[in-house]
């Protein structure tokens, strides 16, 4: 009964404190500087401007964009439907479960892609899955989906492909007025960008 | 308090809560390490299915259980982490017996039937129990106890339905025990 | 930051080295807890030894506690800890069968590789039934199979089933496992009986 009553005295404590702790304390699945190397050198985090494009399109209700640009850059403009999260304002309260969950596709983009990678660096660090970076930014963006350069004669045909896509996209975008050929659907096909692939294993086990 | 000692001979047993504490640091201490809890009825499994592969090579691979096994381990079925664990058991248990003066070759049975009788039911009970633990996959180490220390609900619900049978029919083997 | 093995910080063969130690360490806290002993365990079932209840319950909380605990000081990643999977029908009707094993042998895996060790025949017969009864669910399987892989709930905590964290639930069981300790020392004084 001695053992019992000192077992008790040591195990009731500890279980209040761990059950006091917020639990998103207590797990933690945050990646290793290691784990974000790798993902980075991979280039995990980029999604092309095309499957962007595409998307919007088709107005597809997974994606979320979010301009990480101050709010003047923002207003002045911006790609459609998307959210202004400025990059100094990432980490408040507000935005955690815009930026921690599994229901959307996330893409950051900035101007060129710095301020993007930043965010995607630092949340992609905090464990967050579903976000990405537009590659190339907002000025990739302008010069070759919104007023995509025709192809010379001798490209080959999925130059063309990409060229007639680009040019649809540009229209339902809003973009520089081109009188489309014909409206083919675009060859792209990734819809859901490569969202897993995680660095990690899950060990196996059991008895 | 139940200091059980047979003779004045063997060393007590452990308080069983000093014990309990001592295992579940042995517990944390695989949870930490290999990323997995303790188990015991895996290894068996794969003696099983080494015995199967080096005898008959042909039924192993139509057996469709075995199969799925051979998948998961590349290489020798022996190689696995159980089966390191379960030959350390040996080990430890040995020691253990051997320091506190336990090692005798018996049949541990109730003076009230025969050790034949005894031995009877050990076979009955580990053919029900080597069955039962594939089916559940895990026994008491593996999925009732690893499975308690990280909540899960499989490890959770097969401890229960060990137990919970276990009681429900202590009551008709009760001459074998008391 | 562990786990060490599924985050490639040692070997595989290292992780197997370990095992062998980790092993000697469950083996060697077994039989000197008395696990050894088919009449200690099968004691629980009667009331007149309750050290399968206590050191049962006490290893799981400790467990729990420490991993808990080492998640929160960030030293152990819980996401790459193995959380046994839930076939509900299998686990439920392979755990009936167990118990039915577990009050006739008065063993379990575990424990009888340990009642072997120290020379206990009644422990080795029982090791001959595992491996009669695995084989023959092998054999057998395709009568099984299909309650093997029925109702499949993935890897589900008992947390988060109830809705509650972790650290809740663990004061829970913590509380629960302390009210069955109670119970079981005063079922030792009221059931006791001759040791053999």
């Amino acid at each position: 009964m001695k053992q019992l009553k000192l077992l008790a005295l040591i195990v009731i404590p500890l279980g209040i404190i761990i059950a006091a702790v917020p639990a998103d304390r207590v797990s933690q699945s945050r990646l290793t500087p290691h784990e974000l190397l790798q993902e980075a050198g991979a280039g995990m985090q980029f999604i092309a401007p095309d499957a962007v494009a595409d998307l919007l399109v088709q107005k597809n209700p997974s994606l979320r964009l979010i301009d990480v640009r101050t709010p003047e850059e923002f207003d002045a403009f911006s790609l459609p439907g998307a959210l202004n999260i400025p990059l100094s304002n990432l980490l408040a309260d507000e935005y955690t479960d815009i930026l921690n969950q599994d229901a959307y596709v996330n893409v950051f983009y900035s101007n060129g892609s710095v301020y993007a990678n930043q965010a995607w660096m630092i949340t992609r660090q905090l464990g967050y899955d579903n976000n990405f970076v537009l590659e190339g930014g907002l000025n990739y963006w302008f010069g070759n989906i919104l007023s995509p350069e025709a192809p010379s004669e001798t490209s080959p045909n999925e130059e063309f492909a990409k060229y007639d896509f680009r040019k649809s996209a540009a229209a339902a975008l809003g973009g520089g007025g081109v009188v489309t050929t014909d409206q083919a659907a675009p060859a792209v096909k990734a819809v859901k960008p490569p969202v897993t692939a995680k660095a990690k294993k899950k060990p196996s086990g059991g008895c | 308090m139940n200091s059980n000692s047979t003779t004045g001979r063997s060393r007590k047993y452990l308080n069983p809560y000093l014990g309990g504490v001592l295992l579940g640091l042995v517990l944390l201490a695989a949870n930490y390490v290999s990323g997995r809890g303790l188990g015991a009825s895996g290894a068996i499994k794969s003696v099983v299915a080494t015995t199967i592969e080096t005898v008959d090579k042909d039924s192993f691979s139509t057996m469709p259980f075995m199969a799925e096994y051979a998948e998961s381990h590349s290489g020798s079925p022996m190689k696995s982490w159980l089966v390191f664990q379960m030959l350390g058991v040996i080990v430890g248990g040995f020691l253990s017996g051997a320091f506190a003066g336990r090692l005798k070759l018996k049949v541990e049975h109730s003076p009230k039937i025969t050790s034949r009788r005894r031995l009877i039911f050990a076979l009955a009970g580990g053919v029900l129990f080597g069955f039962g633990s594939q089916l559940g996959r895990g026994c008491t180490s593996g999925s009732a106890l690893s499975g308690m220390a990280v909540l899960s609900l499989g490890g959770f619900i097969t401890m229960m339905a060990i137990f919970g049978t276990a009681f429900a029919l202590a009551y008709f083997f009760r001459r074998n025990w008391i | 930051m562990g786990p060490l093995a599924p985050n490639e910080i040692i070997s595989e063969n290292t992780n197997f080295l370990i095992a062998f130690f980790i092993g000697i360490g469950f083996g060697w806290v077994l039989e000197s807890s008395g696990f050894s002993s088919s009449r200690k365990l099968a004691g629980i079932f009667y009331g007149y030894d309750t050290v399968v209840l206590k050191v049962f319950f006490t290893a799981a909380i400790t467990a729990m506690l420490g991993l808990l605990f080492m998640s929160l000081f960030g030293w152990i990643d819980l996401d790459l800890v193995y959380v046994n999977p839930t076939f509900l029908s299998s686990a439920i009707v392979g755990g009936v069968v167990m118990g039915a094993g577990f009050i006739m042998g008065g063993f379990c895996p575990g424990t009888s590789f340990c009642g072997a060790a120290i020379g206990k025949i009644d422990a080795m017969v029982f090791i001959a039934g595992l491996f009669i009864g695995v084989y023959g669910f092998a054999f057998t399987y395709g009568w099984w199979e299909k309650l093997y892989l029925a109702k499949y709930l993935g890897e589900p905590k008992v947390s988060e089933k109830l809705g509650m964290s972790d650290g809740l639930f663990g004061l829970l069981l913590i509380m629960a496992a302390i009210g069955m300790f109670i119970v079981a020392e005063w079922a030792e004084k009221k059931f006791a009986r001759e040791e053999y």
